[in-house]
């Protein structure tokens, strides 16, 4: 019986291995420096998890973002081609890493949306940066993407949404003026974009007198029964940063199973209507809901008859705006060009690039310091009995 | 003591689940002398199975059954599906390798599980799937129960612990009580004997992949009662099932259900008392601990090799 135990474990440990480095073999990418004509075919790939427990994020950027393909392309004199590559939150980095390699060996490539999480583009900032694929991320928040030191992404990556260093102190403040919190638990997930946003939030946290105390579970964890018990039943909040929204709601639930009074925070990674609405609880995110924006009025409408059936999310309207961007970017790279844009033009372009009437309300500009927007802000919601979100901050 | 009558409370819950699983390597272990590595995937198909039926009876916002037939429906209905998967993954992939050398059947079950998680995955996409099993009856199944102590346990985790535990009293006395059982247990002993002395050898066989895939698809139903389902919890619960099942010795069923709780046990208390970051290395370091000083595991039978 050993010897068939052993050999199981010998199999299990080659297969993965062998797995591991099919998805991650560290071959540098070739930089391609290659000119396209702009009348030809051109690949916008979105990098987002489309499977896993963050599918849902993929589902409603991809909506978004072909429909921006759809709408914008032909009148900027583009013919664009929308795919997307799955990046499944559970599997870590080695899938963005094999998507990178694929993308940069596509010379129709010339500019890519997301990756949409903070682990995916750390993991693959460098090979896009090498290759001059500027990649615009509709929902990575990690502060160290864009600013500090050590910096986590090339000065390839952009976001069209703020970071952390606003969402943390946005929430953190919330709970203090707002909820009036003594006591707060939070939670990270062992990963970048949760131990980062529990780290914002925990610093002002501490800063402002509040008692903090610190879990940390494993990615793959679905039952929070044990985390549940180590929150005080006198905690009045627990900071729940999760990319996985049914997550959220399983640990409120059993927050309430174990009679204790702590409410769940949410980041904007379990924004998700669907998934997480145990009333009661709070959810930020970066984007407002844009239904109460006269202007997109038109884009509602026609994105409402692509996708019948399926609701105004704030995870995809960002992504509409990463894909106006991208192609703005391209159309000023042809024009440079005089009909023909290869990847380094592209990336010069794209912090010229303003949107006057930008799909999250008001004017899109680039900072002048960062890779990230200007005066952008964040959000925070309420969960209502009927599971609606109600924004409060 | 609230802290440690909680997490035993959620020991108790877990190591259960685990037991169930753990029954099933352990079955067609004892059996065939295979570690049936698909096993953790018949758990996700029978989280599956349950969560479909459980919306064609209304789901839980407005059931058209009462609550406990509508739990019972959806239980043996995830483990009539899980057994009638156990039959064919046995035809289509391990009877024609039964004389092969060893390793064959155990990559084919590899394959078997990468099969099943990825066409699920391929079927009802990624998107995970909750029982929502806390609007029943305006939650009476998490609010509901008793208390010990300032400790409440829920209907939900008695519930679970109950089914469990008469699943495994019904195996036992289906193993050491019944002809069928009498026959698992001969040809566990000495297949070659067992087929001299008249008894059908692949009827048992099959039979012995209904019982353990069965089990699979209960405690898929009973795991998902509590947290939402995916197409990938397969490989995670597996490997906890065959880390219990070698725990308490591969092939002993009274070894399945205590390495299922001792599991249970020291994954709640890891992440109650030592940290919540270490509990996976804490159980998995467990098992390499068993592997060395004790292979045969706490009730299985060591190896007797003739010189």
């Amino acid at each position: 019986m050993k010897k068939a135990i052993g050999l199981a474990l010998a199999v299990l440990a080659i297969t993965s291995v062998v797995a591991a480095s099919a998805q991650g073999s560290p071959k540098v990418a070739a930089a391609s420096a290659a000119s396209v004509s702009c009348k030809s075919t051109i690949t916008l790939p979105l990098v987002t998890p489309v499977t896993g427990g963050a599918g849902f994020l993929g589902a409603e950027q991809g909506a978004w973002a072909k429909y921006a393909v759809k709408t914008l392309a032909k009148p900027l004199g583009l013919k664009v081609k929308f795919v997307l590559g799955d990046t499944p939150v559970e599997q870590g980095p080695a899938p963005a890493q094999a998507l990178a390699q694929k993308y940069v060996a596509d010379k129709s490539v010339l500019v890519l949306l997301g990756p949409s999480t903070s682990g995916a583009v750390a993991a693959s900032s460098s090979t896009y940066f090498q290759a001059k694929i500027a990649h615009i991320s509709p929902s990575a928040t990690r502060t160290s993407l864009t600013q500090g030191s050590p910096r986590e992404a090339t000065a390839a990556f952009f976001r069209v949404v703020p970071g952390d260093y606003i969402q943390g102190p946005s929430d953190a403040r919330f709970m203090m003026s707002t909820l009036k919190v003594k006591k707060v638990v939070l939670l990270d997930f062992q990963e970048p974009y949760s131990v980062g946003l529990a780290d914002a939030v925990e610093s002002v946290l501490k800063k402002g007198g509040v008692s903090t105390s610190r879990l940390s579970a494993p990615n793959t964890t679905t039952d929070y029964s044990a985390f549940v018990t180590k929150v005080p039943s006198d905690a009045d909040v627990v900071f729940f940063p999760t990319q996985k929204p049914g997550d959220a709601q399983t640990f409120a639930q059993q927050l309430i199973e174990q009679g204790k009074k702590a409410k769940v925070f949410g980041g904007d990674g379990s924004n998700d209507p669907s998934a997480f609405k145990q009333a009661g609880s709070y959810v930020s995110n970066f984007a407002p809901d844009i239904t109460g924006i006269k202007a997109d009025a038109a884009i509602i409408a026609g994105w409402k008859k692509d996708n019948p059936g399926k609701t105004v999310g704030s995870f995809g309207p960002p992504s509409y705006g990463a894909a106006q961007v991208a192609l703005n970017a391209i159309a000023l790279a042809c024009k440079q060009g005089h009909g023909k844009a290869d990847r380094q033009s592209v990336l010069r372009n794209i912090k010229k690039v303003t949107i006057n009437n930008w799909i999250l309300g008001g004017k899109f500009k680039w900072s002048t310091k960062t890779n990230d927007p200007l005066n952008a802000k964040f959000y925070i919601f309420q969960i209502q009995s009927n599971g609606t979100y109600k924004l409060v901050g | 003591m609230d802290t440690f009558i909680q997490l035993t409370v959620d020991a108790l819950t877990l190591g259960s689940v685990y037991a169930l699983i753990a029954l099933g390597y352990t079955l067609v272990y004892g059996v065939l002398k295979l570690l049936n590595f698909a096993h953790g995937d018949v758990f996700m198909v029978g989280s599956f199975i349950g969560f479909g039926v459980l919306q064609l009876l209304g789901g839980t916002s407005s059931p058209v059954v009462p609550i406990w037939l509508l739990l019972v429906v959806i239980t043996l209905a995830a483990m009539a599906g899980c057994a009638a998967l156990g039959v064919v993954i046995e035809r289509f992939a391990y009877r024609p390798l039964r004389d092969a050398p060893r390793i064959a059947p155990l990559i084919s079950a590899l394959g078997v599980s990468f099969f099943l998680a990825n066409s699920m995955q391929l079927l009802f996409g990624a998107t995970p799937r909750n029982y929502n099993t806390f609007d029943l009856a305006n939650a009476s199944l998490y609010t509901k129960g008793f208390n010990i102590g300032n400790v409440h346990v829920a209907l939900l985790r008695i519930i679970t612990v109950v089914a469990a535990l008469v699943l495994m009293l019904l195996l036992w006395y289906l193993v050491n009580r019944t002809r069928t059982g009498k026959a698992m247990r001969a040809t566990s002993f000495d297949r070659e004997a067992a087929a001299m002395m008249g008894i059908d050898i692949d009827r048992v066989i099959v039979f012995t992949f209904v019982l353990g895939s069965a089990l699979a698809g209960a405690a898929g139903v009973l795991q998902s009662l509590r947290v939402p389902t995916t197409v990938a919890i397969g490989f995670v619960a597996g490997l906890k099932g065959f880390t219990a099942a070698v725990i308490g010795g591969i092939g002993s069923i009274p070894g399945a259900m205590a390495g299922g709780l001792i599991l249970g046990f020291a994954e709640s208390y890891a992440e109650g008392y030592i940290s919540t970051k270490w509990s996976d290395l804490i159980v998995f370091s467990i098992l390499i601990a068993f592997m060395i000083f004790r292979p045969q595991g706490l009730l299985g039978r060591a190896d007797i090799r003739k010189v």
